[in-house]
This record gives C-alpha cells, sequence and structure tokens, in this order.
C-alpha cells in the first residue's frame, strides 16, 4: 500500500536529524526518501538516523534509497545510522556487505544513546 | 403555455383517441358538433373535431373555449345570445351560429389547463350537473391520454438521449483505446529494440559445457535492470556474470549497459573476477551520478579441466550466492551456496572489497545464478519463496544436472507462483554434461534461437567434439 507509506522527521538536534519512514519503502517510495534525507543533510543536519520501525516492506530500490543518502551525508562528512531494520534488510545488508559500513541499532532510542556515548567521549 | 409545449401535443396529425373522445361527447349530448381543443397564445387549435369538417384552428376570441379554459369548472352557456360575451364570439355571429355551449376544461395532474372538450349546437338547450359532470369526465379522458402520451414521448426521448450517449462513449472509448495501442505498440517496440542492446542476443557455444539462461522484464515497457552474460577471454578460457541494477526503468537500464561494457572490458585486461568487479566498482563510481547507481553482481571465470569439467572461480558483489549442484552416489542432488565472504554492493562505495571461491566444476553438475526476481517471489501462501525454498525445489530435481532442463524447471516453478509481475527475473545455468549423456558427434542444440525479448528463455548445448 504505497498510499499508506510517510515520512516523518520527531527529532532534531544540532546536526542531527531522525527520519522515520512507515509503510513500503521501494521503487514506489525509494526517491522520495532520498529527496527527503538530501533536503535534511542541505539544511544542516548530515547525522542522520533512520528510524525504519514501520517499514512493512524493503527492496533493492530501498536499499539503494539508503546508500545513496549515506554517499551525500559522507560528502559532508556526516552519518547515517539505521533503527529497527525489517528482518529483510538486515539480510540485504548482510549480502551486499553494506553492514561494515552502516551502523544498525536496534531502535532510534538506541541509536540516539550511542551517538550522545560516542559525543560524550569525543 | 410552458404546459402546453410540454405536452407537445400543437399541430400533431389526427390521432383515433382524441376523436373518439369527440364523437363520444356529440353523441352523449346529441349535438352537431364536439372538439377537443389544445389553447394556444394566440389561437385555438382543434386536436379533434367532430361535425366540424375543415377546420383546424381559430382566434382566442371572448366567449367560448378562450374563456372556458380559464375556469377549473365547466362552462355551460345554455343561449349564447343571451350571453353578453359569446353573443359577439364570431362563431355565435358568424355562419355556423352556435347557439349553444359547454365546456370542460382539460387540467393537468399539476394544475396547468391545456385546453377544453366542448360540445355545441345551433339550438339553445339545457344540460343537467349530471350532464356537465360528463364531460369533465371526458376532458380528464383527454388529460389521461396527454399524460400516457407524455410519458410515452419522455421514455422514448430519454432512450434515444441513453443510445445517443453510449454511442459517443464507445466512440470516444473506441478513439482512446485505439490510440492506447498505437501507443503502446510504440513503446513496446521501442523498449524490446533497447532491450536487445541491454542483453545478449544469444549465449555463445563453449565447447564441453551446456548453457541456458532466461531473462524477464516486469513488463514488456519497462527495460530491465537485471543483465548477465557469457564470453570468451582468451587462452580457452571463459567468463560470465550475472547481476541486478538497483532500480527499474530507463536509468538502470542506462546503468546496466555500462556494467556490461565495463565487464566485458576489464575482463579482456585481467579476468581474475575481483579484478573484474573492482574495475567496476571503480567505473560506476567515477559516474557523474556517483551514489545513485550501483548493482550486486557474480562474476565467473571457467577454465577447462582435465576430466571434462571446469575450474570455476567465482566472485560476488553484494549478490545472493550461486548454487552449485551435484549429484549424490545413489541419488539426489547436494545443494550447496557459493558464498565469497565479503563480496559487497558494485558502486556504492570506493572502499568496497571482493572476494572470490574456487570450485570444480565436474561432468554432471551444475551452477544456477539468479537475480533476487526468484528468490523474492511470493509463494501461493504470500511468503517469499527465499533461499529456503529454492533450495528445497533444486535439492528434488532428479541428476545428473542439466542446464537446459534447470532453467525450464525454475521457469515452471516461477509460472506457479501467484505474483512475479513485479520484478524482472534473470536466471543462467551452466552444466557440463557427463560422456555417456549425449551421443558424440553433436556439437550445438539451441534450445531456441530467439533473442530475449520481454520473456524468453534461450538455451544451447554444447559437446566438445
Amino acid at each position: 500500500m504505497t498510499d499508506a507509506f510517510h515520512i516523518d522527521v520527531p527529532h532534531t538536534d544540532g546536526t542531527l536529524a531522525v527520519i522515520a519512514l512507515s509503510g513500503e519503502f521501494d521503487i514506489a517510495t525509494a526517491s522520495a526518501v532520498r529527496a527527503r534525507a538530501l533536503e535534511l543533510i542541505a539544511n544542516g543536519h548530515p547525522d542522520l538516523v533512520a528510524d525504519l520501525a514501520g517499514v512493512t516492506f524493503c527492496d533493492s530500490s530501498g536499499l539503494g534509497a539508503l546508500v545513496g543518502i549515506w554517499r551525500c551525508a559522507k560528502d559532508v562528512d556526516g552519518s547515517l545510522t539505521l533503527a529497527a531494520i525489517p528482518d529483510r534488510l538486515g539480510r540485504l545488508l548482510s549480502v551486499t556487505g553494506m553492514d561494515t559500513f552502516l551502523p544498525v541499532y536496534p531502535s532510534a532510542d538506541a541509536a540516539l544513546a550511542a551517538r550522545q556515548g560516542n559525543r560524550t567521549t569525543a | 403555455m410552458a404546459a402546453v409545449r410540454r405536452y407537445d401535443i400543437l399541430d400533431t396529425p389526427p390521432d383515433g383517441a382524441y376523436d373518439r373522445v369527440a364523437a363520444l361527447a356529440a353523441r352523449l349530448f346529441e349535438v352537431p358538433v364536439a372538439t377537443v381543443t389544445i389553447v394556444d397564445e394566440d389561437r385555438i387549435w382543434f386536436k379533434a373535431t367532430h361535425g366540424l369538417e375543415g377546420v383546424t384552428e381559430i382566434g382566442r376570441d371572448p366567449g367560448l373555449c378562450a374563456s372556458a379554459v380559464l375556469t377549473d369548472d365547466t362552462t355551460v352557456i345554455p343561449d349564447t345570445l343571451l350571453d353578453p360575451v359569446a353573443c359577439s364570439n364570431p362563431l355565435v355571429a358568424g355562419p355556423m351560429g352556435v347557439r349553444f355551449y359547454a365546456a370542460a376544461p382539460i387540467i393537468t395532474a399539476d394544475g396547468y389547463r391545456l385546453g377544453t372538450v366542448n360540445v355545441l349546437d345551433t339550438r339553445p338547450r339545457e344540460i343537467s350537473e349530471a350532464d356537465s359532470a360528463t364531460l369533465a369526465d371526458l376532458a380528464a379522458v383527454v388529460r389521461d391520454q396527454l399524460e400516457l402520451r407524455l410519458s410515452a414521448l419522455r421514455v422514448v426521448r430519454a432512450e434515444q438521449e441513453r443510445r445517443k450517449v453510449e454511442q459517443d462513449k464507445r466512440q470516444a472509448e473506441e478513439e482512446a483505446r485505439q490510440r492506447a495501442e498505437r501507443d503502446k505498440a510504440a513503446i513496446a517496440a521501442f523498449a524490446s529494440t533497447l532491450q536487445r542492446t541491454l542483453v545478449p542476443p544469444a549465449l555463445p557455444a563453449v565447447p564441453g559445457l551446456e548453457l541456458a539462461c532466461h531473462y524477464k522484464t516486469a513488463s514488456p515497457q519497462e527495460v530491465g535492470g537485471d543483465f548477465y552474460d557469457v564470453f570468451p577471454v582468451g587462452g580457452g578460457r571463459w567468463a560470465f556474470f550475472l547481476g541486478d541494477v538497483c532500480g527499474k526503468g530507463a536509468e538502470a537500464a542506462s546503468v546496466t549497459s555500462l556494467t556490461r561494457y565495463t565487464l566485458r572490458a576489464a575482463a579482456l585486461v585481467d579476468a581474475e573476477p575481483t579484478a573484474a568487479l573492482k574495475a567496476l566498482n571503480a567505473a560506476l563510481l567515477l559516474d557523474a551520478a556517483v551514489g545513485t547507481r550501483f548493482c550486486t553482481a557474480v562474476f565467473g571465470l571457467l577454465d577447462p579441466a582435465r576430466d571434462g569439467g571446469f575450474t570455476v572461480t567465482l566472485a560476488t558483489g553484494g549478490h545472493p550466492p550461486a548454487y552449485h549442484l551435484s549429484p549424490i552416489e545413489g541419488g539426489g542432488v547436494r545443494v550447496e551456496a557459493v558464498r565469497a565472504k565479503g563480496g559487497m554492493l558494485v558502486g556504492a562505495f570506493a572502499e568496497a572489497a571482493f572476494a572470490s571461491r574456487t570450485l570444480h566444476l565436474a561432468p554432471g553438475q551444475g551452477l544456477l545464478l539468479y537475480t533476487d526476481g526468484l528468490t523474492e517471489a511470493r509463494t501461493a501462501d504470500g511468503r517469499m519463496l527465499a533461499d529456503t525454498g529454492l533450495i528445497d525445489f533444486l535439492t528434488q530435481r532428479p541428476a545428473p544436472v542439466s542446464a537446459g532442463c534447470l532453467i525450464d524447471d525454475t521457469v515452471a516453478l516461477l509460472d506457479t507462483l501467484p505474483d512475479t509481475e513485479r520484478d524482472d527475473v534473470a536466471l543462467l545455468a551452466l552444466s557440463v554434461p557427463t560422456p555417456d549423456a549425449a551421443p558424440a558427434g553433436i556439437t550445438t542444440t539451441a534450445h531456441s534461437a530467439a533473442a530475449p525479448t520481454a520473456d524468453t528463455s534461450v538455451g544451447q548445448e554444447n559437446q566438445r567434439p
């Protein structure tokens, strides 16, 4: 159900922004996600946490959007952290070797806490 | 007047029903003349006459019909010469010399007076209340007749209107359909031409190897993001690859093209599979649209071995594992996923690493490469076929393994799945025939000579002479 797809930005803090997706993350919605994420990066939030807790389906187009976002974030010394990814995306990340580049956390809160920890120690 | 127009009765030809009413009135009242009139703006039109030949209309002179139509009640003038208004009416003062006049107005259900039913005599006379009620009844009969006629007219007009609307609609639909057909044919022709440039027209004849493939795009209009190829790299060696560009449509197709030519060119410089994938990774990262173009791929190198089989070096770039199928002694097939640890998505990371594995493809054994259109196809219960479903299917197939049969069976499996329209699918199978499987002398058998289009399986079997 493409029409049920939502992109929200529930939290921003300095360079950080949480982008929460829900619904089917596929060919039909990937470009909208990419556009929104690039907009956040351009607006001074290059450190993105993608909260995928509400994603019901994610195929290689979704994966492609994440890679694109990661590259754009990296170009401005930002980062992309994934939270609450669906099983299938986990398998895709593993098979494509992307899990070595993209940190994955069980929830957006855990991702934020981990970032907080990094910042304090840094 | 609008009511008169609505009933659309003025100047219509004589009609048996109204004539009968006029005749009935004349007989009932024993008068020489009876009429049914409709009162128009400037005239009184005779819908039916009895005893008054050749008159179709008269002026709206006051006194008789023109006055009678203005009241809801029956008008009775026992002696017109004694009536101050009627006495000067042309019908009274003129040659007809009407002395008696009675009329009942024709009143519609919604209260409009359309005309009158009249009885006339040349002698003065009285009529009873019962008679004037009869005249009113006759007017009501005329009214009912007009209503019936009107509703019939309405039905006919509505039907005509409906037919016209339907005909217009059918014509518009037909025109739209023809236009769509023309557009569709043009697009399909374009896509299939484009596809032929993206997909190898046929697999080459590789000595000692049976090859078969299947390629299907999600729709004929959709140029696929799946690709494969088999080609010689010199020294009796052959290279093959199969992959999937992330995304669909024209953008994916351009990456597909770039990928195929890059891999072919890279293999000519260095046929080592990880080197080919590294070259592709670099080429995709150099592209202007960097970060949006990447793919997963399996790249293999075939080196003929002494036993009639091949040494296969297989590198993977983020692609699902190929399956190595080997017959087990005593029946059955062993299915082994060929994974090379650490192979990453191609074209996404400058730091990407690729790894390869070497295996021996012995006579009777086969290798199946596929894109995720196969493993992500949904089964009837809505779940993905997945690795487990594919492995189960491959394990149950008979030995020895033949590439042609393997592709045929896998396509048959896809055909049993309800929803395989969603994604592109590419399959490539390689098998080494056993010495006893094919009689000596056969060198090439093409399963099909057709160029791959939207949905085609192509296979070739070759035996070393």
